[in-house]
């Protein structure tokens, strides 16, 4: 204890001093002189060390054991040897009550311990097993495939091996009888067994399935049979089931991201075109469909769907044209963007900063955020699309995969699709969703 | 008898028997080691040939009444040649086979060794776990019938092994002098069905260590035919000079001796490699100096994995494919617990490196979800006695004291009781 208090620099409780009222367990004199004295250990001093540091504290350790009760100390006290009569042992009979005939052993014993019954016997332990009459056998046991000789020879190893199956199998008298497996042993005892406890009217019947256990350890038999190469092929295959297992989760967390952002987009609009509504939503009914969108950047682009601008309504007075500067978290990238489209639509890169103006030109910026991110997102599914058609063309040599020309945006056209366009693309119902 | 709860044992007297190919163990129960191991093998002299001088028959040996042959029995009487004395084993396949000579035995054993009378001590045999009914049956009928025990029992050597090293269940791989077998033992039942055993033991790595001993001209001239030697330098011809007698000693005894002086080389010489051999991995072991009774000395490297590898490089009968073929014969739902406790037993597993090898080569064989341990005693004395001392603890176990089968028992249902009571 005191090393884990060590150890974990916790404050150690005063040692309980080893004085001779503490050994004599003196109770009545309660030890008030702990506290003042124990020194700290230095810093940096190890614990075994200080700890054969001299100390007026302690006592010398004791080097024998010693039993210092009374005045006499431990010299005067001496060990009594020989006092009492050492008691004979006799080589005694005795009979095992665990033994059915009786016979008389030996064994060494104190005359003086009072006969009993022999203390082993208690642990004379029998599997009670059922008993069947002749009677009851015409009646009720008649097995096809089984003799009353067999039945009987059967029940007698059942005895013998306490229901050790197993060893009931092997020692099957196969001269006489046919060999049995474990299982058919099995069958045949568990359904006499229930046989017998209905004629005694018990009311839980075991069964026993015997076809199952056959079955099962069939299958435990392949199972342990499997040659190295077959079961690191099978941890190859595992392992690769993994890697596609946790790809798959990868694309439709990716997915779902994608979705939220053409949602997001969407309610972004959703003033100007109600429409649209409609679309998300199927999408989302089926989100585990799988995807093939695998890129990076429009992981990135989820985190910053359009601008946040900061809320000014309750942060005091502030001025209004505040409000339509670009909060810090926009990269430069996408403001350079932003600037490059305004210039293109020949607007103001800072209007007149009435309230009506703050609002739209903010939003008309956020939207072109989104147009920007979405424009990324759209290239790389492209860029993947091709790729995949690459692949599969490599894979497949001689074919070639058509791809369906919604999928396709026309690259000239590219400068002039407005935001509303792109979504339209993206979630047209033509679209397959793993675009 | 009042502190003997406390550790579950009772003691009463009891003997254990364990016989061997290469000895026969004989102790009592409750004791750590057998009181005398015997060699296996008895010399037979028919009786017109006048003793030597120097020892006295009468004393030594017991004579039957038939024919009144001299019997000759344990190694101080066997070692020291003696006109017209054939030396014969009284076992064959791991079972008493000539039982005039096996009583011989018996009655050296209570007389030298137990010192007691037979009728006070309840006697516990152990037998191979092939051993016939009919050969258990002549073994209790001995025992009741001539030497008047109280009590029998007879237990499968491997089941012994196994409550030797602390198990009821496990697979026992028992490398003795004729052969190793691998047994499978169920709640300290054998699977006789399961049991697997090849004839590749000490006594092939004796004979192949002869053959190899002779090819390179070593005289293997026993101790006991050996005056005096001088000391020689490595590779020298050896001089020595024999113990005159007066007369030829017999073929049987002079292979005997042979195999004894070539045993002793074994044990101390060979090693079983880790790998299966290589000549280039061996030559890099430092070799091992030994020298022969007739003061013949010299050096021997690879030879010594060479030899030895003879017990786990046949592709049918080596001890890692005899040990996973019964554990394959087993029902499949124990063949975890099999592996998981391979008990290694017999004084043929001490040759050096035998147990790493086995282990690795039953490793390469164990199904992939299954764990493998090696249960192999570190003593010598565990090792060679396993069984006896398995014996030793089951007949002084109080529980175990309503198992014999008694004197009374015999007396009503006859000699086939022992096949229902001892399974
Ligand atoms: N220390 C040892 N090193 C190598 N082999 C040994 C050693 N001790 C005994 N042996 C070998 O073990 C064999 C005897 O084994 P054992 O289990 O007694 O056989 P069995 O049960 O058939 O009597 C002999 O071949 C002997 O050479």
């Amino acid at each position: 204890m005191a090393d884990v208090r060590d150890i974990m620099e916790l404050e150690r409780p005063p040692t309980p001093e080893i004085t001779r009222e503490t050994i004599l367990g003196d109770k009545t004199k309660k030890r008030t002189s702990v506290g003042p004295k124990v020194p700290k250990r230095p810093e940096g001093m190890h614990r075994e060390v200080f700890a054969l540091l001299y100390n007026d504290n302690k006592d010398a350790p004791p080097l024998f054991p010693s039993d210092t009760i009374g005045n006499n100390g431990y010299k005067q006290t001496k060990i009594k040897l020989g006092m009492r009569k050492p008691r004979k042992w006799v080589w005694m009979p005795f009979t095992n009550p665990a033994r059915t005939d009786n016979a008389t052993f030996h064994h060494w014993r104190r005359p003086s311990d009072e006969p009993k019954e022999y203390p082993f016997a208690k642990f004379n332990k029998k599997v009670e097993i059922r008993t069947y009459t002749d009677h009851e056998y015409q009646q009720h046991l008649k097995c096809e495939g089984w003799t009353k000789e067999e039945t009987d020879h059967m029940m007698d190893l059942a005895h013998r091996f306490d229901l050790r199956f197993l060893m009931m199998a092997d020692r099957y008298d196969t001269e006489r009888f046919s060999k049995r497996s474990v299982e058919d042993i099995k069958e045949r005892y568990y359904k006499i067994c229930g046989v017998l406890a209905k004629l005694n009217g018990e009311k839980k019947i075991y069964t026993y399935d015997g076809d199952h256990e056959r079955r099962r350890k069939e299958q435990l038999k392949k199972l342990y049979d499997r040659k190295p190469e077959q079961i690191e092929e099978e941890q190859f295959l595992l392992g690769e089931l993994k890697k596609i297992e946790a790809r798959k989760k990868e694309r439709e967390r990716k997915t779902q991201d994608l979705q939220k952002l053409i949602s997001q987009a969407d309610s972004q609009n959703e003033t100007p075109r109600k429409t649209d509504k409609k679309l998300p939503k199927k999408k989302i009914s089926n989100p585990s469909r799988p995807s093939r969108v695998d890129t990076n950047h429009i992981f990135q682009v989820i985190e910053s769907a359009g601008i946040k601008f900061p809320d000014f309504k309750n942060s005091g007075v502030s001025l209004r044209s505040q409000r339509m500067k670009l909060p810090a978290n926009v990269g430069q990238k996408k403001s350079k963007g932003v600037e490059q489209i305004l210039q293109e639509m020949g607007l103001e890169l800072n209007p007149t900063p009435s309230e009506e103006i703050c609002q739209h030109f903010n939003e008309l910026r956020s939207d072109m955020v989104l147009l920007i991110e979405i424009k990324a997102a759209l290239s790389t599914c492209e860029y993947e699309l091709q790729s995949l058609r690459h692949q599969y063309e490599a894979l497949n040599p001689g074919k070639s995969l058509s791809i369906p020309p919604q999928l396709l945006s026309s690259a000239d056209g590219e400068g002039k699709i407005s935001t509303g366009e792109i979504i339209d693309v993206v979630g047209s119902p033509g679209t397959p969703s793993n675009t | 008898m009042s502190g003997g709860m406390l550790y579950g044992g009772d003691e009463i007297g009891a003997l254990v028997f364990d016989p061997g190919h290469h000895s026969l163990r004989v102790g009592y129960a409750q004791e750590d080691t057998p009181k005398a191991e015997i060699p296996a093998v008895v010399g037979v002299a028919s009786d017109d040939v006048k003793t030597e001088p120097e020892i006295k028959p009468e004393e030594n040996n017991v004579s039957s009444t038939p024919s009144s042959n001299k019997y000759y029995i344990d190694t101080t009487f066997l070692h020291l040649p003696k006109p017209n004395m054939e030396l014969h084993s009284y076992m064959k396949d791991g079972m008493i086979e000539n039982w005039d000579l096996f009583e011989q035995i018996l009655d050296y054993s209570y007389e030298k060794i137990i010192q007691s009378e037979s009728h006070f001590h309840p006697v516990l045999f152990s037998e191979s776990p092939w051993n016939q009914r009919q050969k258990r049956e002549k073994l209790t009928e001995l025992m009741f019938e001539k030497y008047k025990v109280p009590a029998f029992f007879l237990v499968k050597n491997a089941a012994l092994a196994a409550f030797a090293n602390g198990r009821a269940t496990a697979l026992v791989i028992d490398s003795g002098a004729t052969h190793t077998s691998a047994v499978p033992v169920l709640d300290g039942y054998v699977i006789t069905n399961a049991v697997v055993k090849s004839p590749l033991g000490g006594d092939l790595l004796v004979l192949r260590a002869r053959e190899m001993l002779e090819s390179i001209g070593v005289d293997l001239t026993p101790a006991a035919l050996i005056a005096s030697k001088e000391v020689i330098r490595e590779k020298e011809k050896p001089k020595f000079t024999k113990k005159k007698f007066n007369f030829q000693p017999t073929n049987s005894w002079m292979t005997y001796m042979v195999k004894r002086t070539v045993q002793d080389f074994q044990q101390t010489v060979l090693q079983v490699s880790e790998n299966p051999y290589d000549e280039k991995v061996a030559m890099n072991i430092p070799a091992v100096q030994y020298e022969f009774p007739t003061g013949y000395h010299q050096d021997f490297g690879p030879e010594r994995f060479k030899l030895a590898e003879g017990l786990f490089d046949h592709p049918m009968l080596g001890a890692g494919y005899i040990a996973s073929t019964s554990a394959g014969m087993c029902d499949v739902d124990i063949r975890p617990a099999l592996y998981s406790s391979v008990v290694l037993t017999g004084g043929n597993s001490l040759v050096q490196g035998f147990s790493d090898r086995l282990s690795r080569d039953l490793s390469s064989r164990t199904p992939g979800s299954m764990r493998l341990k090696m249960i192999a005693a570190n003593g010598t004395v565990e090792r060679r006695f396993g069984a006896w001392v398995g014996g030793s603890i089951l007949a002084s176990i109080g529980t175990f004291q309503q198992m014999w089968v008694s004197a009374q028992e015999y007396q009503e249902c006859g000699k086939a009781q022992i096949d229902r009571k001892c399974p």
